[in-house]
């Protein structure tokens, strides 16, 4: 009677620190969870806040200021512009230069 | 002599203690200890909420999870607003470390004078104080770094505007607290904002988050709001006003630029503008969306609506005959007046000119009923239905109070009033083959289904005599574009200079025009106002037309419309060999 009650004592013991254990596991491992869930929102923001910042790079007085002042390019009218018919082999509509 | 006492034989040792007495001490003992098993029950099984509560206080932390508010976006996809994370700095002034060295370094990080911060963290009975909302992010960095005790950040997001003062009265703005405060932003602001969630947490002592607890509340995001307006054809209407109205030394301006099938508003700009991000000098007169809150007499601009209706109703054709004399008519002794005598016009001739004494003539034909409900049905003296704050109605009163002269002066747009908006608007009638159609500032795919005001036949032939007045001979000649056939009317007016409206030499004027192109299957509508111009030329013609040339010309262009006309090529062909 007491071999056997000896032996429950000892399992009771031995479940009840790998309990302890699995729980400071399970805390760590959270944690972890959510920390890589906060890097992955600060990400999600870093990716938000470079697009907008692509896009203030790309606005259309940006480049037309860059593309008139650097490259000396010039706004197109359709006097230099040659239009090209839908259909293949189509005349164009409007006459312009050699094709 | 000393006297001692033999504590070993006192008499009180001879006496025999009661047993009542280790008794008694036993029971109270034993009390004791029922006591505080009553209490230890009390608290842990009975009374447990007050502590559970204080325990919980102590390691469980409620966090907010913010919802990010929606971006808006132009019809292709470009961002016009956006939110990003954005600190705010603040301290505890008791709290904080006064080390000279790095409070100067804070100071420059924060970009205010040492003085300014020092004057902030003077007041020590405060125990929280903003020393800067809304930083960079890499300056929040920076600040951090600098672990300064008893400062400290507050994660907050900030709108940013990429278009800047482009596009500034549309897409409008919002204030620290992210709540819309004008435009799209305002009208918007409910679809926009999202709604916050929260989770409850347990943190160890380190403060990281070991458990949830409880339910979580997901945040909702804002849903992002895609517009009608191109970002292109905004920035290209925004410039080209600019330009037009330095050039004039006027004092505002606005133009209006309609998608004429599907009534989307392309662009809507006003001068002067204002950089969303920085409003710290912000006036009125900047913040003022005057192409939709400002009213003013359309003018010549209705001229096409009074034919048109003498059209519909058989009275003319476009080729009657309308004597107007000398320039002059009189009508219950007011007397109304062109700038030239024109003689016998046309009804067409009457467009193009633009003679006052021709419409009214016309206008005396009808009854001021049938004139006030054509002029409602193209949407004057209404509110326009456009999700936009601050859209007025104009005003056109009811016709039973119209006397016969004003009922001759409102056939060419007097006594009556209307934003430059409304008069784009009402151009649908012309360009929409007779129906008014809906504008909005949202993205939509299909052709909008409008009201039919005016026959498809007389629609078609009032586009040809805007294009005539748009034409040789017109009153709009500079509206003519590159390629593509145009049409439209011009207006200027005297503005009332308190009672009337000044003397000779001390006028002002305002010019707008309204046109569309290309003119046979119109695809934009564009309307543009200049407010005061005072370098000399003041004509709606003058001032106006050409700023509705080029954006109608870069317009159309970015639209990828062919153009209708035959024009002169430029191209020098070069016919270079390529390298192999």
């Amino acid at each position: 009677m007491i071999r056997i009650n000896l032996m429950l004592l000892l399992a009771v013991l031995a479940s009840a620190l790998y309990l302890v254990n699995v729980q400071y596991e399970s805390r760590r491992l959270y944690t972890e969870l959510d920390r890589a869930r906060a890097e992955s929102r600060r990400l999600e923001t870093d990716k938000e806040r470079l697009q907008v910042e692509k896009r203030a790079q790309a606005t259309p007085a940006r480049v037309e200021r860059l593309a008139k002042l650097r490259l000396q390019m010039r706004t197109t009218t359709p006097a230099i512009t040659h239009y090209m018919g839908d259909v293949p082999g189509a005349l164009p509509m409007v006459a312009g230069g050699m094709p | 002599m000393s006297r001692s006492i033999a504590y070993t034989s006192s008499p009180l040792l001879a006496s025999r203690t009661p047993v009542w007495r280790s008794k008694l001490i036993v029971a109270a003992i034993a009390l004791a200890f029922l006591g505080l098993a009553g209490r230890a029950v009390y608290i842990q099984v009975i009374a447990n909420d007050f502590f559970q509560k204080q325990g919980e206080v102590r390691f469980a932390r409620t966090l907010a999870l913010p919802a990010n508010r929606g971006r808006v976006l132009d019809r292709n996809g470009l961002i016009l607003a956006s939110s990003i994370p954005a600190p705010s700095i603040w301290a505890i002034p008791e709290d904080v470390e006064r080390d000279k060295v790095r409070l100067t370094q804070l100071a420059k990080l924060l970009d205010m004078p040492l003085s300014e911060l020092n004057k902030r963290l003077e007041n020590e009975d405060k125990s929280f104080v903003w020393l800067k909302r809304q930083v960079d992010e890499s300056v929040g960095q920076e600040i951090a770094a600098l672990r300064l005790k008893g400062v400290y950040q507050r994660k907050e997001y900030k709108r940013q505007y990429p278009e800047g003062e482009a596009a500034a009265h549309v897409v409008g703005f919002t204030n620290v607290e992210d709540i819309g405060q004008e435009g799209i932003e305002l009208a918007f602001n409910k679809e926009l904002g999202g709604r916050s969630g929260s989770r409850r947490v347990i943190k160890d002592r380190l403060g990281r988050v070991v458990e949830d607890v409880g339910e979580q509340i997901a945040p909702v995001d804002g849903q992002d709001l895609q517009l009608s307006v191109d970002s292109k054809v905004q920035f290209v209407a925004y410039q080209k006003l600019r330009e037009a109205v330095l050039l004039h030394k006027a004092k505002a301006g606005s133009v209006v630029v309609l998608d004429a099938i599907t009534g989307e508003v392309l662009a809507l700009a006003n001068y002067p503008s204002y950089v969303p991000d920085k409003r710290q000098s912000l006036t009125g007169a900047q913040l003022r969306n005057r192409a939709i809150t400002d009213t003013f007499e359309p003018g010549s601009v209705m001229k096409p609506f009074t034919v048109g209706l003498a059209l519909e109703m058989g009275r003319i054709t476009p080729l009657s005959l309308i004597d107007t004399g000398t320039g002059r008519l009189t009508i219950t002794g007011s007397t109304i007046s062109d700038t030239h005598a024109n003689g016998v016009l046309t009804a067409e001739g009457v467009i193009q000119k633009s003679s006052n004494v021709g419409t009214a003539k016309l206008a005396m034909q009808m009854q001021p009923r049938e004139m006030w409900e054509l002029f409602s049905q193209a949407g004057f003296g209404q509110k326009p239905k456009i999700s936009f704050p601050g859209a007025v109605s104009g005003k056109l009163r009811p016709y039973k109070t119209w006397r016969p002269i004003e009922q001759a002066t409102m056939s060419y747009g007097y006594g009556l009033s209307a934003s430059l908006f409304q008069m784009a608007r009402s151009y649908t009638v012309f360009s929409h083959d007779g129906q008014l159609i809906p504008a909005t500032m949202l993205k939509s795919a299909e052709p909008a289904v409008g009201v039919t005001v005016l026959s498809p036949r007389t629609a078609g032939q009032i586009r040809k005599m805007l294009q005539m007045a748009a034409g040789p001979g017109g009153t709009g000649q500079k509206a003519q574009t590159i390629g593509y056939s145009v049409g439209g009317k011009s207006g200027t007016a005297y503005k009332q200079i308190g009672k009337g409206y000044g003397s000779a030499g001390n006028r002002k004027y305002r010019g707008w025009f309204v046109g569309m192109a290309p003119i046979e299957q119109p695809r934009v509508i564009v309307a543009v106002m200049i407010d005061e111009p005072s370098a000399g030329q003041y004509y709606g013609g003058a001032v106006a037309a050409p700023v509705f040339s080029e954006v109608v010309q870069q317009t159309l262009r970015m639209m990828g419309v062919q153009p209708d006309m035959a024009v002169v090529p430029q191209i020098v062909a070069k016919a270079e060999e390529e390298s192999l």
